[in-house]
């Protein structure tokens, strides 16, 4: 650490640089996107234009790495978040015979790819709650939503891939 | 009255499906009370009980995937950029500046290792032969051979412009 309590990003790439580029990698899904990612993390935390507090460092890097995607998505202009209807009650058919599904199994280059092919703000929900473990609230603050927001997207970015996984 | 899920009763007797509230289930996120609620939809609906199968598959598809291993060097080359100012890599956005700037540090690096000196962008290069000549002539023995034992630091030369 340095004198200010804040990670060096020598610190932060020698003792996070795996999880860093885990979740740069499941955000982006590719790895010279994850590079890209992974360095303009750093830039900022080079340039102290994050504030760190002192709590987990590895939430305050995710938080960080979800951001500076969905900022560089959103200025790439893509695709919008809403590209299933507002339906409280719709339902995800099941697919013919649960328990086969049960027992399946997915190659995690596929889950891989099910995962970009996601709507950003989805993908985001999804990463945090189930790459880096974030709680609801945590990924609510994070992304500057709404708890009921984040369980949407969560929920919705699950069916997606499992519609795309079977 | 709506018992926290995500459609709530839409206020004619039918039996609201659990929808969002499926996951948050699965993680844990339901206060104990909307949770009992929602266990006990889910024993009599075929719908839910077969979508929160889906969503668990998916769910556990996603948290079995390992950690993946930056490139090789990706982060020394960071550090290598640090010590070198006139280096673009670091603060490039484009894919494509990030790239150029990482080759030209991946040559830097090499030169740095094969040569032990520095960057081939560091002009002018200055081998300071006279004064490598100056040391030897002090320690070499009388009568050897002075041009044949000057060769190895002769090599820089080379990259001179």
């Amino acid at each position: 650490m340095s004198g200010s309590g804040v990670p060096t990003w020598e610190e932060i790439a020698r003792d996070h640089g795996r999880f860093l580029y885990t979740v740069a990698y499941r955000l982006t899904g590719n790895s010279h996107d994850a590079q890209d990612l992974v360095q303009d993390v750093l830039l900022k935390v080079r340039r102290g234009l994050e504030t760190y507090r002192p709590g987990s460092l590895e939430g305050w890097l995710s938080r960080i790495t979800t951001n500076t995607f969905l900022d560089e998505a959103r200025r790439r202009g893509r695709r919008p978040v809403d590209l299933l209807p507002d339906d409280p009650d719709r339902v995800i058919p099941p697919s013919p015979g649960a328990d086969v599904v049960l027992a399946a199994e997915a190659l995690p280059d596929h889950v891989q790819d099910a995962l970009r092919r996601l709507p950003e703000e989805y993908r985001a929900a999804v990463v945090l709650c189930d790459v880096v473990g974030r709680s609801y609230e945590e990924i609510g603050e994070i992304l500057d939503v709404p708890v009921g927001t984040v369980r949407s997207r969560i929920h919705r970015g699950r069916a997606l891939l499992r519609k795309a996984l079977t | 009255m709506t018992n926290g899920f995500t459609g709530g009763d839409r206020g004619f007797g039918a039996p609201a499906h659990l929808g969002d509230a499926l996951s948050a289930l699965l993680d844990g996120e339901l206060p104990p009370p909307v949770e009992q609620g929602a266990r006990a939809h889910l024993a009599g609906c075929p719908a839910c009980a077969g979508e929160l199968v889906a969503v668990d598959q998916a769910r556990r598809w996603v948290r079995s995937l390992p950690l993946v291993e930056p490139p090789f060097g990706f982060y020394e080359r960071m550090l290598l950029d640090r010590a070198q100012p006139t280096a673009a890599a670091f603060g490039a956005r484009s894919t494509l500046r990030r790239r150029a700037g990482l080759a030209a540090l991946g040559a830097a690096a090499a030169a740095v290792t094969v040569l032990g000196v520095g960057s081939p962008s560091q002009a002018p290069v200055n081998p300071a032969v006279p004064r490598l000549i100056e040391a030897h002539a002090t320690s070499a023995s009388v009568g050897a051979d002075l041009l044949s034992k000057l060769a190895p630091a002769g090599v820089p030369v080379s990259f001179g412009r």
